[in-house]
């Protein structure tokens, strides 16, 4: 038997989960896949499971939201209970830290980001390392062992069990176990939107000239639906958090349109952004490397250009 | 029994007690270092390059006097006790009869006086340490034993002292078997003795002590920061004899047995038996300490306090290690990396070599650091996560920025380079550009001067275009030798069929590749740097600059001056286009630009190293702040744009291909 950490959102489990059941599956070999959720809202997305393979569903009753070392407490208690040969769980980061913190509870072995998977004593796993450049085969032993399933490696492959039976469980906690749990949640300025994905980013150089002067390209971007960025000079300045830096050591975008303000466009810059649709250059050197790279470029001060183009946007939705 | 005897028996019982508590200790260190992995490069070869270093280094205390003050305090000491030596086997004879001598030497004048004068001297050096540690007390001492130096200092004073007073109360019982003259110190002391019973017992007391301090002295010593005395010589002879910026390859070939198998350093089983003694060397001065830049700009390392680490794991992870193999058991250890800090400070290294350079018993700082890197990479995939795509890309696109390697010879469009097909003739001279000088916008400018004035040299030269990929550093740097030795293979074999045989290189860290590292993978090549090449067409009147007024001040690649000796020849360009003028950290001693060790690719901790060396260049007044490497470039341009400076930055080719244009090109001259 194996079990499957299944993680959801909005009353449904999550798709990284789905395709974590499909290597469950077949590292089952036939026997029962049985699943464990836990955090408000378990019990309704529970039932989907069944589309899914998955014979029983424990659902863990715990009070308050995500506690990493107690939702480890529920799977490690269960999996010491029911004997499964295995636990899996999605290789997002909180599969990960789940099955992290079990396994220093269990004292099993735990191999992340994994693609395949063999049953048996040592089981064989394949496993992705080096942001996708190499495959490692490894082995695992141990009577339980822990898998986390590389994100998009598997597709999440229907498989109707018929009635899934759902059973509820009170794990018994520690008193270490909550000393990590979220407390609040604020969603960020940017409506939740990343750089990594934003379709529209606005970036700012060591030609923006200040902390304070991101406040236009802040204006600009929330105008547009899109979100700030910058370059590696205005994160080593300290002028905005490393979180926002676009470029080699940093963020790799690949917004519809990019708008670097006052970024000469160095390398290291334009190896972040080179996935980019669409580029409007803003910079007052003509010679700057970022015009030769941009579809669209105007040569001025960023501290007139930007403030324009936000006027005349205002100018033309109140227009309409 | 006699006094004699009794004497002799109770001298041979401390010698037995102080030599066994020093062997005890002996031989776990020599245990230890048999334990050791063997080194990456053969370290038996070059005898007589060897006893040179020896002769220098250990004998002339060459390193010691590159800063004068603590170099000569060392060499009073070092040289005092060298000449000292055989006054012990003198004592010891004087405890069993004090009627007694070493035959001849211990009988003639000269002796004597050599050794009044180079106890004197001992003691100079002790007060010299004393105000240098007590006064100045210079930032390099941070995070160094500084009670343990001080009780070492009053040890050597007490060992002189007491040989002195001895020497002054035989003089005054009149038992010197040498004029009193020869010893004018120990005469003058003499007087403070009488000739009675009381000096007769002050004389048994002051021998003794003097013995028992040296026989303490040894029984401390290896377990001090003090081992130097015994190992540091051994060091300096394993030492690297020549290419510095080699780094030690690591052997993946399957035939290669598996005690010798290593990836880096894991565990202290995967220490080489070059590192045990290296770390078992260091004597704290710190002299690594301060010249180094990530130390210097407030990172967490320090190669002192690194090689402190590293010896700190080995006397306590070592031993466990050798019981566990006596008892037929794996050894199960922790991480070296896990110890203190030095998985922080592993990554803080830009691999200058400024420590190693500096280092007065030839410690190889860079490639113990080297060795962790390799480890976290390639075994525990923990690393800067910033430098993956670069690592990704190396792999994949062979350059770190990701660039399409079919563009990698655009930067000379419309220049007519010639781009060297398969089966094409060979060109007398190859031009490596590298792939910051291909891909990068600042770097270009430097591609594009060189083929200028190559072509205007009328130098016959092409280039690989498509077919040169990275020669590995940066993933090397990082601590990816898979990927490095990959690319190692790929262009030995891309070289050697295309018959290359001179290669000039404009990056240094490429050229250090190639020349240094290449030979290992069966690459060998006359390499030289594009300053090289360039100063000597100057020299031979091929290309005629026209000096301008310009003040220039040049700033040193670590991996051009201080790795391969490359100083000369940048100047001479600089000074046939402007007026130079030095910082005050050039030549070997040069201050990085902060991009070695895969830095380029990698966020900055604490302050920037290149805004530091900016300031520095900016001080000296110059108009051009002259560079030789295109991380140089970048990386100070980047500084002189975020302190604001006012200075150009630009690398000395583009200032010779200025000064070339402004006269007519030599060739075309002589055609006409």
């Amino acid at each position: 038997m194996v079990l499957t950490f299944v993680e959801h959102a909005d009353g449904a489990p999550d798709a990284l989960s789905l395709q974590a059941l499909t290597l469950a599956r077949g590292f089952a070999d036939g026997e029962p896949v049985q699943a464990v959720m836990a955090g408000p809202g378990a019990a309704e997305a529970a039932p989907a499971l069944g589309e899914y393979g998955v014979a029983t569903v424990h659902v863990a009753e715990l009070d308050g939201g995500y506690a990493p070392q107690a939702w480890a407490r529920a799977v490690a208690e269960l999996a010491g209970r029911i004997g499964p040969a295995a636990v899996v769980a999605a290789g997002s980061d909180r599969g990960n830290e789940i099955l992290a913190h079990a396994a220093v509870m269990t004292g099993a072995a735990l191999a992340a980001n994994c693609v395949a998977a063999t049953p048996g004593d040592p089981a064989g796993v394949t496993r992705v390392r080096w942001g996708g450049s190499l495959l490692e085969e490894a082995r695992l032993h141990g009577a339980l062992k822990l898998l986390t399933v590389a994100p998009h490696a598997l597709a999440m492959e229907p498989a109707p069990a018929g009635e899934t039976a759902i059973e509820t469980f009170g794990p018994e906690l520690r008193p270490e176990d909550l000393v990590v749990q979220v407390s609040e949640r604020v969603d960020t300025s940017t409506g939740g939107l990343s750089l990594a994905e934003a379709p529209i980013v606005v970036s700012g150089g060591r030609g923006v000239g200040s902390a304070e002067g991101f406040g236009m390209l802040e204006e600009l971007a929330g105008l547009l639906g899109g979100v700030v960025g910058c370059s590696r000079a205005v994160t080593s300045a300290g002028w905005r958090p490393h979180t926002d830096q676009v470029g080699q050591t940093g963020t790799k975008i690949s917004p519809d349109l990019y708008i670097p303000c006052g970024i000469s466009g160095a390398t290291q810059h334009m190896a972040g952004c080179k996935g980019a649709k669409r580029i409007l250059a803003i910079n007052a050197d003509p010679d700057a490397p970022i015009l030769a790279n941009a579809d669209y470029a105007v040569v001025g001060d960023v501290g007139e250009i930007v403030p324009a183009i936000t006027a005349e946007l205002r100018r033309v939705r109140e227009a309409s | 029994m006699s006094g004699g005897v009794l004497s002799a028996v109770a001298l041979l019982a401390v010698l037995a007690l102080a030599g066994g508590v020093f062997a005890q200790r002996a031989l776990l260190l020599v245990r230890l270092v048999r334990m050791g992995k063997p080194s990456g490069i053969d370290r038996s070869d070059a005898v007589p390059e060897r006893l040179r270093q020896e002769a220098t280094v250990v004998l002339g205390q060459r390193k010691l006097f590159q800063r004068l003050v603590p170099g000569l305090m060392h060499a009073f000491i070092f040289w005092g006790f060298l000449a000292l030596f055989p006054t012990i086997v003198i004592a010891m004879i004087g405890i069993v009869d004090r009627d007694s001598t070493l035959p001849w030497l211990g009988e003639q004048g000269w002796f004597a006086l050599l050794v009044d004068v180079f106890a004197v001297l001992v003691l100079v050096g002790v007060g010299i340490a004393l105000w240098i540690r007590k006064v100045v007390r210079p930032r390099r001492f941070e995070g160094s034993h500084l009670g343990e130096a001080d009780l070492i200092l009053a040890w050597i004073t007490g060992i002189v002292v007491t040989l002195l007073l001895w020497h002054a109360a035989r003089i005054a019982l009149g038992l010197n078997e040498y004029g009193a003259g020869w010893s004018p110190v120990a005469n003058v002391l003499s007087g403070m003795f009488g000739d009675g019973e009381a000096t007769e017992a002050l004389e048994r007391v002051l021998v003794w002590a003097h013995v028992l301090l040296i026989l303490g002295f040894l029984a401390y010593l290896p377990r001090s920061k003090h081992l130097h005395i015994f190992t540091a010589a051994i060091n300096v002879y394993f030492g690297r004899t020549r290419a510095r910026g080699r780094l030690e390859p690591l052997r993946f070939d399957e035939d290669l047995p598996e005690e010798e198998m290593r990836f880096g350093i894991g565990t202290v089983e995967d220490l080489t038996w070059k590192q045990m003694v290296d770390s078992m060397s260091c004597t704290e001065c710190g002299r690594c300490q301060e010249v180094c830049p990530a130390w210097a700009t407030g990172k967490t390392l320090s190669p002192k306090l690194l090689i402190m680490g590293v010896r700190d794991h080995l006397f306590t992870q070592g031993p466990l290690a050798l019981a566990a193999r006596a008892s037929g058991e794996t050894y199960d250890g922790p991480l070296v990396a896990a110890s203190d800090d030095l998985e922080e400070m592993a990554w803080d290294c830009v691999t200058c070599g400024a420590c190693v350079r500096e280092c007065p018993v030839n410690i190889e700082h860079v490639d113990h650091i080297l060795d962790l890197r390799r480890h976290l990479v390639m075994v525990e995939s923990r690393f800067p996560s910033e430098a993956e795509p670069m690592l990704r890309d190396v792999e994949r696109q062979s350059n770190p920025w990701g660039k399409p390697q079919a563009e990698r010879a655009a930067w000379s469009d419309g220049l007519g380079v010639r781009v060297l097909q398969p089966g094409d003739p060979v060109p007398e001279v190859l031009y490596w550009v590298g792939c910051a000088a291909s891909f990068d916008e600042r770097a270009r400018t430097s591609a594009q001067s060189t083929a200028k004035l190559l072509q205007a040299a009328g130098v016959d030269f092409a280039i690989l275009g498509p077919r040169e990929a990275c020669n590995g550093d940066p993933a090397r740097r990082m601590g990816n030798e898979y990927v490095f030795q990959a690319y190692a293979e790929q262009n030995v074999e891309t070289l050697n069929e295309a018959g290359v045989r001179k290669i000039v290189a404009s990056c240094p860290h490429c050229f250090n590749t190639l020349a240094n590292e290449y030979p290992d993978f069966g690459g060998r090549y006359e390499v030289v740097h594009h300053t090289e090449l360039l100063a000597e067409l100057v020299r031979e009147g091929r290309l005629t600059p026209t000096a301008t007024e310009q003040t220039i001040t040049y700033h040193d690649s670590c991996y051009l001056a201080r790795h391969n000796d490359v100083l000369a020849q940048p100047r001479e360009l600089a000074a046939a286009v402007g007026k130079p003028i030095e910082m005050e950290r050039s030549g070997k001693r040069t201050f990085c630009c902060g991009a070695g060790g895969a830095h380029m690719w990698m966020e900055e901790n604490a302050r920037p190293i290149n805004e530091e060396r900016v300031r520095e260049a900016t001080a000296t007044g110059a108009e051009t702040l002259a560079v030789a490497c295109p991380f140089c470039t970048v990386m100070l341009d980047d500084g002189v744009q975020s302190t604001g400076s006012e200075m150009r930055v630009a690398d000395v080719a583009t200032l010779l291909a200025e000064a070339v244009e402004t006269g007519a090109p030599a060739h075309e001259r002589e055609a006409g």
